[in-house]
């Protein structure tokens, strides 16, 4: 990061708790907990005038989902990146930022973690609609692709 | 199942009228609407819309997950097949990602090469959207003249690829196949023939009554902080006068080298979409000449081995409609651990269903359209009008017509069914 | 004698009503570049119409996914008899690239009865039109 930006960010890392954790020229992770990431998001919305969300990415990281929201500013890659445990509850940032909304809907629909906050929290985006309810989430370690064609009878013909 | 769908539908429609499924009678649906799903459930109030709920699984495949399983190399291949139109710089993005976790450098020679094609799709993804428009817009001439001269490109494209559409042409650190000898002149050329085509439908689209009405100060009610809220990328965000675009904040490739002009309208409706995709092919063209007369020699590809080290990286391309992002994470194995892809449609999804509202119906093919979204996109939707309790479906086609008729109805019957 | 009638116009002109079965678009703009005037399958009185009841020939391109396989059927109910489908690219033969992913068929033969399939990722407007009149009896 920059040194301007990362003087700037790193008040308000402080505030918050975060870490700064820097990956090469150019593209840093700032780790910060639940209770802190959407103080720290406005900061860099309001404040830093970050205001371009690339997207949210979901990480299955074992016994908890990360979400990375990646950011991006001129040459400055900076993903913010907070944990959740598995099939728990998020903070949503879409009255901070709206565009946030559909990336939301991707990350539940692909591991599970609901958005407390978001409109459309219970539509599914890209998962079918007979998509079966008792199984796990598809990008979960844990799920299995065959598993998941049987169950949506992708894999014998269907002859009705 | 029905009264969760009431439900669903009594919010949506945001309390303007009371009604309940028993009241909606179908209206001529061509499918059996009222169980099948859509793409866009647009909510009208009369002639205006007032709402769109979007539903896009219909493309979903599941390649993140596979992605998991199949060697890095392999995946190239398969990322290139997200997206018909935009295959070369799906693989690109990747693969800068991937090289990122390595201690390898791109030649330069390779990194021209991959400018080049790169903007010779751009070329024909502007050149297939503008033919398209004149599509949907009943201009039928307009969409049979561009197609023709987008067969151009193609050609240029098989030339140096061996394929039209998924050209495969990319590989780690480099590219697979050099540019054929003697071409240079060739080139030159045709990239002049196109632009003066560009410049041709250009002031087709200034002067022509069909496109002029269709597309002048449709959707101009957004401005740039709506945009920049809903965080929309390429054409949608420059359309409106922000100077947003990878090549120029972000370069990679060869783009630092190359000189390459940002092209930015400020009117906001959708016909600044058409003048700033067609000026975007003279600027494309304009690169690819000096890219071609100024191409480095050396080797085109640097062999690396098949496990990447563990690390995580993230890069963004800029592809015709937008911004593209890909993020991988190596746990230092021969497959990944993670791969993420982000494709610029959904990230303009948000803004085109703003734009949506306060429309007329007749609008709704040329504004969805506008966007550039995937065709598949636009194969059905459904509709519902609270204030006459009408609900039915339509195929795109249907829709088309229907704008059709409304905007000339003096044409019925000679467009193109 | 009728019957005779009926059966050399349908030869002569297929209606072709075309879906999109999640596919990845690279199949469908070869098709359509196939109305262009470069190739043109119009002199063959080919046409693309908008409603599957007005069809002779369905044409499937994409992988089939979960999503997509009832909204097919459903299509393939509509268009009338006598029918013919016609299967695009590898993806609608058997999954192509993406066979194996969690959300893709194996073909779309599994959903519907195909009469041909015209293979390759994307196959040329030309395949697409020599497969079309293949069918058709039109070419041997």
């Amino acid at each position: 990061m920059s040194e301007i930006l990362l003087e700037r960010v790193g008040k308000f890392a402080a505030e918050a708790k975060a870490k700064i954790v820097p990956l090469r020229k150019g593209e840093t992770v700032i780790e910060v907990d639940q209770a802190n990431v959407r103080n720290f998001i406005s900061h860099l919305v309001q404040d830093l005038s970050v205001r371009h969300l690339t997207t949210i990415t979901g990480l299955d990281l074992g016994e908890n989902i990360g979400i990375m929201y990646n950011f991006s500013q001129e040459r400055e890659t900076i993903h913010v990146r907070t944990t959740v445990p598995k099939a728990s509850t998020a903070v949503s940032i879409v009255d901070i930022i709206p565009g946030a909304i559909l990336y939301e809907m991707e990350v539940h629909d692909m591991f599970g973690t609901s958005f407390e906050g978001n409109p459309w929290n219970d539509r599914k985006l890209l998962l079918p609609d007979n998509w079966p309810s008792d199984l796990p989430p598809p990008l979960l370690k844990s799920s299995k692709p065959a598993e998941i064609r049987r169950r949506l009878n992708l894999e014998a013909p269907t002859k009705e | 199942m029905s009264t969760d769908r009431d439900k669903r539908l009594r919010e949506e429609s945001a309390g303007l009228m009371e009604y309940s499924a028993e009241n909606l009678v179908p209206f001529g649906p061509i499918h059996p609407s009222l169980k099948e799903p859509e793409y866009f459930k647009i909510i009208l109030e009369g002639e205006r819309i007032v709402n769109v709920i979007p539903r896009i699984g219909y493309v979903h495949r599941g390649l993140e997950k596979a992605a998991e399983t199949r060697p890095w190399v392999q995946n190239m291949y398969m990322f290139e097949r997200t997206c018909g139109i935009c295959s070369f710089v799906h693989s690109l993005c990747y693969g800068q990602a991937v090289e990122g976790l390595t201690i390898f450098q791109v030649p330069k020679r390779a990194e021209y090469i991959r400018l080049i094609i790169c903007e010779m799709e751009r070329i024909h993804s502007h050149l297939l959207w503008v033919g398209l428009m004149g599509h949907w817009t009943g201009f039928e001439t307009l969409f049979m003249w561009v197609w023709q001269d987008r067969e151009v490109v193609l050609d240029l494209v098989e030339a140096i690829s061996g394929n039209r559409i998924h050209k495969s042409m990319n590989a780690f650190c480099g590219v697979r196949r050099d540019m054929p000898e003697g071409m240079e002149k060739h080139i030159v050329e045709l990239m002049k023939f196109l632009t003066d085509r560009a410049r041709y439908y250009r002031q087709i689209i200034d002067t022509e009554e069909t496109i002029l009405e269709r597309t002048q100060k449709v959707g101009a009610h957004i401005n740039q902080d709506t945009v920049e809220k809903l965080c929309a990328v390429g054409p949608m965000a420059r359309y409106v006068g922000l100077r947003h675009d990878v090549r120029l904040n972000n370069p990679y490739a060869a783009y630092g080298e190359v000189p390459f002009e940002i092209v930015t309208r400020k009117e906001g409706d959708v016909q600044a979409l058409l003048r700033l995709r067609l000026d975007e092919i003279i600027v494309s063209a304009n690169m690819i000449s000096y890219a071609v007369e100024n191409l480095p020699d050396g080797p085109i590809k640097v062999k690396i081995p098949p496990v990447i080290p563990a690390g995580e990286h993230s890069s963004c391309c800029e592809a015709p409609r937008g911004e593209i992002f890909y993020y991988v994470k190596s746990t230092g194995g021969r497959t990944p651990d993670r791969v993420k892809s982000r494709q610029p449609t959904l990230a303009n999804l948000p803004l085109a269903l703003e734009i949506l509202k306060g429309q007329t119906l007749a609008d709704v093919p040329v504004v969805l359209t506008a966007i550039d979204p995937c065709f598949g996109c636009m194969d059905r939707m459904s509709f519902l009008d609270t204030e006459e309790n009408k609900q039915w479906s339509w195929s795109g086609e249907q829709l088309r017509q229907y704008g059709i008729n409304y905007y000339f109805p003096d044409k019925k019957g000679k467009g193109k069914a | 004698m009728l019957d005779q009638v009926a059966k050399w116009a349908r030869k002569r002109s297929p209606w072709i009503f075309h879906i999109n079965a999640s596919s990845c678009n690279g199949c469908d703009i070869e098709l359509v570049a196939s109305l262009t005037p470069r190739y043109d399958i119009e002199r063959f009185g080919a046409v693309l119409v908008p409603s599957p009841r007005h069809a002779d020939v369905l044409m499937v391109t994409g992988t089939v996914n979960a999503q997509t396989r009832g909204p097919l059927k459903r299509v393939y109910e509509q268009v009338p008899e006598p029918k013919h489908v016609i299967a695009i690219g590898a993806c609608a033969a058997t999954g192509g690239v993406f066979k194996g992913c969690y959300n893709v068929g194996q073909g779309i033969q599994d959903v519907i009865p195909v009469d041909m399939f015209i293979p390759g990722c994307p196959p040329r407007p030309e395949a697409i039109m020599y497969g079309v009149l293949k069918l058709l009896g039109e070419v041997d």
